[in-house]
């Protein structure tokens, strides 16, 4: 790349300049974006190689496993499943009064969604930026925009989409946000990422604002991208700096962002157009 | 030793490094886990510095930028610097031990470590220094296996 004689401070000052020519080009233009997503493209296969050892490592987990542990977890999953049957018959009655209720106020009948399951099969080596790969694509209906779950939570959204794979932004990450609402009275905010897996922290909150420890945080659905009422997480935190206009407010996401294999593609009835028809 | 001779063992150990990179952890080990290319690239240069040099550290380091989906550029900056200081260090490398040889990697993994908070900074994008004592320790503990496998391929040259 450089000639023999060039001295290596002047090669290093080569390459800072066209480091940081780079970054300027990178960040503020779209010109290198055919350049990452046919990169993404070719290391795609070593993300599959790299997911080797704990495809194994599950494949151990199910497969050598004793006859007592198995009938116990069976045992389990039936009283589990009566109770969540249980559970279920309420939440229709619910969800009947819900809709009555709702026909009476006039308003508009709350859209079903209907989810896809998909596995991480990457996620971003690089612990500043949130994101994870996902083992469905364009093929699937996947779009950019489409909102993430797992069992707990909400994970994050698609930011990229490929034939057979997409790249998903995590909620956590420092460049997302998201409007949510406090399940115990409806106030609204925004939570934003701060690339800690185990944190989030709520933006231009006001001290005077009924928000306390220990408040389940969900979905707001405004700005049509996340759907209403999905856990996001839980207030940990409220502090207030002596002459701050707003409180600093930390928030436990909900979604187990850093373990999480498998996950849900949400498609709501709006989205039908766009691919999630056929599901 | 002809040219092409050393291609294969190098595009081995960069997709070794990434796929070591690329393996899915969680918890404190995602900020833990050294930078294995890095480390890669650093053995390289210490080993047979008349054939790799700063140049090299920054194509691994586009490709870092592409596996990481940072700002391409950003590695490229930090392997450049690294790679640098590797090179202009290869020159002792006869004089220095196994444990000073990782001492070297800790010191330059916490170079690394303060290069990208500052390119963080500069793009608001946090980043948490207290994690790099750590990280940097884990490089260190890594690198005799690094070494000892470059160190192999570089002494079986006639």
């Amino acid at each position: 790349m450089f000639g023999k004689t060039s001295s290596p401070i002047r090669q290093l000052l080569t390459v800072v300049l066209a480091a940081g020519s780079l970054m300027v080009v990178d960040s503020y233009t779209t010109w290198l974006s055919p350049l990452h997503k046919v990169a993404d493209n070719v290391v795609r296969p070593l993300y599959w190689i790299a997911n080797i050892p704990e495809g194994i490592q599950d494949w151990g987990k199910i497969s050598v496993i004793s006859r007592g542990v198995l009938e116990q977890d069976n045992l389990r999953m039936q009283q589990e499943s009566l109770i969540h049957l249980g559970q279920l018959q309420r939440m229709s009655e619910l969800a009947a009064e819900n809709v009555r209720l709702r026909q009476l106020l006039n308003a508009t009948e709350l859209l079903m969604d209907s989810v896809l399951v998909t596995e991480v099969i990457g996620v971003s080596p690089n612990p500043r930026g949130h994101t994870v790969t996902i083992d469905r694509g364009r093929d699937d209906g996947v779009y950019v925009g489409q909102p993430l779950l797992d069992a707990e939570g909400l994970m994050g959204q698609i930011t990229t989409v490929y034939s057979g794979h997409s790249i998903a932004l995590l909620i956590t990450d420092s460049t997302h946000a998201l409007p949510v609402q406090v399940l115990r009275n409806g106030v609204r905010s925004i939570a934003e990422g701060v690339s800690d897996f185990n944190r989030m922290t709520l933006r231009f909150v006001s001290p005077t604002a009924d928000i306390i420890e220990g408040d389940q945080l969900v979905s707001s659905g405004l700005g049509g991208l996340f759907p209403v009422g999905y856990p996001v997480g839980v207030v940990t935190s409220i502090k207030q700096k002596p002459g701050a206009i707003f409180v600093d407010i930390d928030v436990d996401p909900s979604a187990q962002l850093d373990r999480s294999r498998h996950l849900l593609l949400v498609f709501t009835t709006g989205d039908l157009g766009r691919g999630g028809s056929d599901r | 030793m002809r040219v092409e001779s050393l291609t294969g063992p190098v595009i081995l150990s960069l997709i070794i490094a990434t796929v070591f990179q690329l393996i899915p952890t969680s918890g404190v080990w995602i900020f833990w886990r050294p930078n294995f290319l890095l480390l890669v690239v650093i053995a390289w240069i210490l080993y047979i510095p008349d054939r790799f040099g700063i140049g090299f550290a920054a194509m691994v380091g586009l490709l870092a930028d592409t596996l990481f989906r940072t700002t391409l550029g950003h590695y490229v900056l930090v392997f450049a610097v690294c790679g640098t200081i590797a090179y202009l260090l290869s020159r002792w490398l006869m004089y220095l031990s196994m444990f000073h040889r990782a001492i070297l990697i800790f010191i330059i993994t916490i170079c690394a470590e303060l290069i990208q908070a500052m390119l963080f900074s500069i793009w608001d994008v946090p980043f948490a220094l207290n994690y790099s004592p750590t990280v940097a320790a884990f490089a260190a503990l890594s690198w005799p296996i690094v070494d000892l496998l470059i160190s192999r391929v570089q002494v079986r040259r006639p």
